[in-house]
């Protein structure tokens, strides 16, 4: 793409954004609803907490909950979706309590967690892991089962069998499948990150929020929800250079097809 | 000359909704080292059946493959193929030197000796630095030439080749002929092929098998007389040719 052509792109993209943020900016500007403060008094309130005096205190034990929750979700997804993917006969036996377990909402698992882990980070980092880790392991398990036969028999006459097929050939060739499952569970991760700091913490953005809309501080709960949207919006980039670089050679050959 | 390759009475069943589908009936015939066999027989007789139990991704229902005087269980050692549809046989996620590469990975090579066998084969087929480039970057003529680079790059005793050419055009199709005839020459490798091809498979063959009838069984041997080395234009013209042709191509129609 080229360079006017990447703006215009940017340009399509972000005249919506800037219309409502205009349209809220103007509407709440004469504002004196307490629960709705104009969008200018909030920006001061944001730049005042989040850059960055608050960051460490509250945005970083979120991120590191996150990030440590979702890599084990990672690990075990593509780990047991793997094997199950291969596996027919230990798929048969394990998928009923998979399709069970994914079906319960990610939130309604919290309150399990904090019997089992208490109310520390390693609660919240076991209910994000477990929320995310089944769209990643449904997705490996699809993908892994949906190699090409043509590429199996290729690897099999070249005596690439076991581990290093499944390692070799069936998980490359699954990786488009398997990054829209990585896509998934970083939302749904993300999602039980905020949730799971609405029970019994005191950092983190969730709870920062909850206890600021808690104590009256709605200025403080604004700025607190504006920061999860932009969070989570810069998240969801930075997953989407990760996976364009992973699956270049997906993109470049469907351009190409 | 020793048998490189024994078929034994193999026959082949496949179970179906309607019944066991009988396939290959009692075909026995032996590859001689360092000949080129071209398999050969109207569509649907079973050809690539065959060619699948060679390779050891299928076991037949009865007989017996050996190579080298043992009996084949899975894939034999020493053994290389290049399938017709190059677009799925190669891993796209893999530079062709990558795709070189990988059936390396189990002859426990060092990194100097590995590197060499991938320019040494890509030399041979006449794609010495492209090796970067991703396979769907390339025409199809040359993903074919990079399936058997790859096949050489394992230093094969028996190369197995399905309708290799059968995806590319005429002219590309001339020139991958000629680049086996010549890799048969270097490396003298045991080679067979299925074609549908007829004119192909005594251009390029020492024998020719020819398969009909359902279950198919051998209908001939033919041994193409024609000698070595063979060009597209005088091979062609050669009148032996034109005979080994129509005596081949009224067997596979059922005519003789």
């Amino acid at each position: 793409m080229t360079v006017s052509r990447r703006l215009l792109a940017v340009l399509i993209g972000a005249w919506l954004p800037v219309l409502l943020v205009y349209l809220w900016w103007t509407a709440s500007a004469e504002s004196t609803n307490p629960y709705f403060p104009p969008l200018s008094v909030i920006w001061t309130r944001f730049l005042e907490l989040w850059v960055f005096d608050q960051v460490p205190v509250h945005v970083v034990p979120s991120l590191q909950n996150l990030a440590v929750g979702y890599a084990i979700a990672v690990v075990a997804g593509v780990g047991v979706g793997a094997v199950l993917g291969v596996s027919r006969r230990t798929a048969r036996y394990v998928e009923p309590v998979v399709d069970f377990l994914r079906s319960i909402p990610a939130v309604a698992t919290v309150p399990v967690f904090i019997v089992i882990f208490g109310l520390d980070a390693s609660m919240r980092i076991a209910a994000i892991s477990v929320a995310a880790t089944w769209p990643i392991l449904i997705a490996t398990m699809q993908g892994v089962r949906a190699t090409d036969p043509t590429l199996l028999d290729t690897a099999a006459v070249f005596r690439i069998t076991g581990a290093q097929q499944l390692w070799r050939v069936r998980l490359p060739a699954a990786q488009p499948i398997i990054f829209s499952g990585l896509q998934l569970g970083l939302q749904i991760a993300f999602v039980v990150t905020i949730a799971s700091e609405y029970l019994g913490a005191g950092f983190g953005i969730g709870a920062f929020t909850l206890i600021a809309t808690d104590s009256f501080l709605i200025l403080d709960a604004w700025t607190g929800v504006i920061l999860m949207g932009l969070l989570g919006y810069a998240i969801n980039i930075v997953f989407d250079i990760v996976e364009r670089i992973a699956l270049r050679w997906y993109i470049g050959q469907k351009k190409l097809a | 000359m020793t048998a490189e390759i024994s078929i034994r009475n193999v026959s082949m069943e496949f179970p179906t909704p309607d019944g066991v589908k009988h396939v290959l009936n009692d075909i026995s015939y032996d590859v001689n080292q360092h000949h080129f066999v071209s398999i050969v027989g109207p569509s649907g007789v079973g050809k690539t059946t065959l060619l699948r139990l060679l390779t050891g991704l299928m076991k037949p229902t009865s007989g017996e493959i050996q190579v080298h005087g043992e009996r084949i269980s899975g894939a034999p050692k020493g053994l290389a193929v290049v399938l017709q549809d190059y677009t799925r046989s190669l891993m796209p996620w893999l530079t062709i030197e990558k795709n070189i590469a990988l059936p390396l990975r189990n002859q426990k090579l060092g990194k100097a000796e590995t590197r060499e066998r991938i320019e040494s084969s890509l030399e041979e087929v006449g794609l010495s630095g492209t090796g970067g480039n991703y396979p769907w970057q390339m025409s199809g003529g040359m993903q074919q030439r990079a399936s058997i680079a790859r096949a050489l790059a394992v230093r094969p005793t028996i190369l197995v080749m399905d309708e290799p050419f059968a995806s590319v055009d005429a002219q590309t199709r001339f020139d991958l002929e000629d680049l086996v005839l010549k890799v048969r020459a270097d490396f003298g490798i045991t080679t067979l092929m299925v074609t549908h091809d007829i004119d192909e498979a005594v251009y390029l063959s020492d024998e020719i098998v020819v398969l009909h009838g359902r279950p198919a069984g051998v209908r001939d041997v033919v041994v193409v007389d024609i000698p070595f080395p063979r060009s597209q234009i005088e091979t062609r013209n050669d009148q032996r040719f034109t005979e080994l042709r129509t005596h081949v191509y009224a067997m596979v129609r059922g005519l003789e």
